[in-house]
């Protein structure tokens, strides 16, 4: 429901956003603004040049209901579909109960597991058999069983006692330990109550990084990847070659406007307007799925900025290179969807094996989406990330040499 | 030629091994319409895009204001304009926006209501170009094209595909440019627009010139050669009709 509601109030924050930018705001100061008769130095003219071609199409995209959809509400989509997966997935472990004491102490005791984070405790089994069978299809981790008499007092003056049992599959025993000593944890108060032990040796254990990676932490950083990759490369390969057939880059070419010029007033275009996307989708994030930005706010948008003219290179490639989508969309697949499933889009790249993790550290979107993460979570700073810059930076030298040298007007 | 502002020697042009333009030479002077005229094939499209500076010079040389094109492509364009065979705008963007974005291509700012006056289009600076009709999108695009006050202006079948009306229209306006000193060079294979626009034509066929002289002259030519027209002349035909039904000037759109 809360879904819902958030993506009503995102699509009147976009019709706002299109009547603003696409009827009045610009429009109307543009056709009644005189014309300033200074005249431009010859660099100036160049910047002018680029300056124009920035304003008019973004002022075209706000008034394109299609790409405004796939600017801004895409990427949200897959933000709340996949952040309500990882949303769910914030428990460590799915036991269920099976209860076969009727003692007070015991049903303190089963209270205090269904109270605590670190259990799921499934209930839709009732017997210990089905919750076997569920044990067996590895859809629960363990079964804590209970068995009759635990907790009660018995006759003389000894504490209550009992034994707690888990039940886990074999093929699974880290999993089995791990509940071991959890579950021993929580007996511990209650054994506190009853005999007063003094432990010579303990271990003291202490948080080190209180900033906890969540899953929607890669979620969040993946998705930012994906909008990126889709604006920077989906983008410009479809609307190129339809400029192309259109003549309009041909006429372009008529003209003294250099490659170069119109190059950099796509890349600020799509900087500007990724930024702005990923905006919305940082704002969403933080007030749904409960993000805690912990980086700058100033560096993330610059490290972002960049990241998009990067990627933005391997669309003005394919885009600019291609004469049609035929020849060009084959092509984009190949570049673009070993990125999406190795660069984390999609899942975290440390469940990769380390070999895949090695290569896929070079590919152009994961210092992208690695960096975002380090900023935005662990609160890194634009020199921390430096590793990732520089990545980025060799890639940007070889994707823009490869961009000038195969762009084509017609 | 002394006034001559577009000069070209012995042009050349090949497509895998196949001649488009076999060594063509003609020069254009200052202010006057000239047309190229040619069946559909005989290398007018590829003789304008190599002057233009939009496609390789196989061999010979093309100069625009004395500027060798082949060297200096970009001081070129920046002082030709060109409407190309099938002008393409972006959609969604207005006419004043449009004006802007190419005056801008020349690193010029103007004001688009003066240009779009010009053309009678000065009420739609807020249309989008997707909703203006043929002769209007006509129109536009040759005023996109001169934003920069070019010295040549190139049009490629500039009247392919419009009615009778808008024909006419546009053959006033390219005689106004003209008439502003600006030269300019066509092609056509209409014969009609030839003979009425047109101060001289070069007509070509499978890559060369094989006439080149003002309409007047090679029409007595070819009459000095004792040739007559079979049918005898009338003194209006069906165009003509159909103009003075319809109205002469401009559809009222």
């Amino acid at each position: 429901m809360r879904v819902i509601l958030y993506l009503v109030i995102v699509f009147f924050v976009y019709r706002l956003a299109w009547r603003a930018f696409g009827k009045k705001w610009w429009a109307n100061r543009e056709t009644t603004a005189p014309v300033s008769k200074k005249p431009l130095g010859p660099v100036q003219r160049k910047f002018f040049t680029i300056w124009v071609f920035f304003v008019v199409n973004i002022k075209r995209l706000f008034r394109d209901g299609t790409a405004l959809f796939f600017t801004f509400m895409f990427p949200l989509i897959f933000l709340f579909v996949f952040g309500s997966f990882s949303k769910n997935s914030g428990t460590n472990f799915h036991v269920a109960i099976i209860n076969q004491s009727h003692s007070p102490l015991a049903k303190a005791y089963v209270h205090g597991l269904e109270s605590s984070k670190i259990f799921k405790i499934d209930k839709s089994d009732t017997t210990l058999a089905q919750a076997k069978d569920r044990i067996s299809k590895s859809q629960i981790d363990g079964i804590i069983v209970l068995p009759p008499g635990f907790g009660t007092q018995k006759t003389g003056q000894a504490p209550p006692n009992g034994q707690v049992q888990l039940l886990y599959s074999q093929s699974n025993a880290s999993t089995g330990q791990t509940l071991t000593t959890v579950l021993q944890g929580t007996l511990k108060p209650f054994n506190a109550r009853y005999v007063n032990l003094q432990q010579p040796f303990a271990v003291n254990s202490k948080a080190l990084n209180q900033k906890n990676l969540t899953s929607f932490d890669y979620t969040f950083t993946g998705l930012l990847g994906f909008a990126i990759l889709g604006a920077g490369i989906f983008g410009p390969m479809n609307v190129f070659p339809e400029l192309k057939k259109m003549g309009i880059l041909r006429r372009l070419h008529t003209t003294p406007l250099r490659v170069w010029q119109y190059f950099l007033s796509v890349m600020v275009g799509n900087a500007v307007v990724g930024l702005m996307s990923l905006a919305l989708m940082l704002a969403v994030s933080i007030a749904v799925f409960h993000l805690h930005v912990v980086g700058n706010y100033l560096e993330l948008a610059v490290f972002l900025a960049y990241g998009i003219v990067v990627i933005l290179g391997i669309g003005l490639s394919l885009g600019g290179w291609a004469k049609n989508e035929r020849q060009v969309a084959p092509l984009g697949n190949i570049i673009v969807f070993p990125m999406m499933f190795l660069s984390g889009v999609f899942f975290p790249r440390f469940l990769m094996p380390q070999w895949l993790q090695s290569v896929s550290t070079y590919l152009p979107l994961t210092p992208v989406i690695d960096g975002a993460r380090f900023i935005v979570t662990e609160g890194k700073s634009l020199l921390d990330v430096g590793p990732q810059l520089a990545i980025m930076t060799v890639w940007l030298v070889v994707i823009y040499f490869i961009a000038f040298r195969v762009f084509r007007w017609e | 030629m002394a006034d001559a502002i577009v000069k070209v020697k012995n042009l050349k042009k090949s497509y895998e091994g196949k001649v488009a333009v076999d060594g063509i030479s003609f020069e254009v002077k200052k202010g006057e319409i000239f047309g190229i005229l040619g069946p559909n094939g005989a290398g007018k499209t590829t003789t304008l895009e190599m002057i233009e500076a939009l496609r390789q010079i196989d061999g010979g040389t093309a100069e625009i204001d004395g500027i060798d094109v082949a060297d200096h492509p970009y001081e070129i364009r920046a002082i030709i304009g060109v409407q190309p065979q099938s002008p393409g705008f972006q959609d969604k963007t207005k006419l004043s926006e449009l004006i802007q974005l190419f005056a801008a291509a020349y690193g010029e700012r103007v004001n688009p209501k003066q240009f779009l006056d010009e053309v009678n289009l000065g009420d739609k600076a807020n249309s989008y170009i997707e909703q203006l009709s043929g002769g209007q999108k006509q129109r536009f695009s040759i005023v996109a094209a001169l934003v920069h006050n070019p010295k040549v202006f190139f049009l490629d079948e500039p009247t392919t595909g419009l009615d009778p009306q808008a024909r006419r229209n546009l053959w006033n306006l390219i005689k106004e440019v003209r008439d502003k000193g600006i030269s300019v060079i066509l092609t056509t294979h209409y014969m009609d627009e030839a003979e009425v626009l047109c101060d001289r034509i070069a007509i070509m066929d499978e890559g060369k010139i094989i006439a080149l002289d003002t309409p007047k002259n090679l029409i007595k030519q070819l009459l000095s050669k004792g040739f007559k027209k079979e049918q005898h002349v009338e003194q209006a035909n069906l165009e003509d009709v159909f103009l003075d039904m319809t109205g002469k000037g401009l559809h009222s759109e």
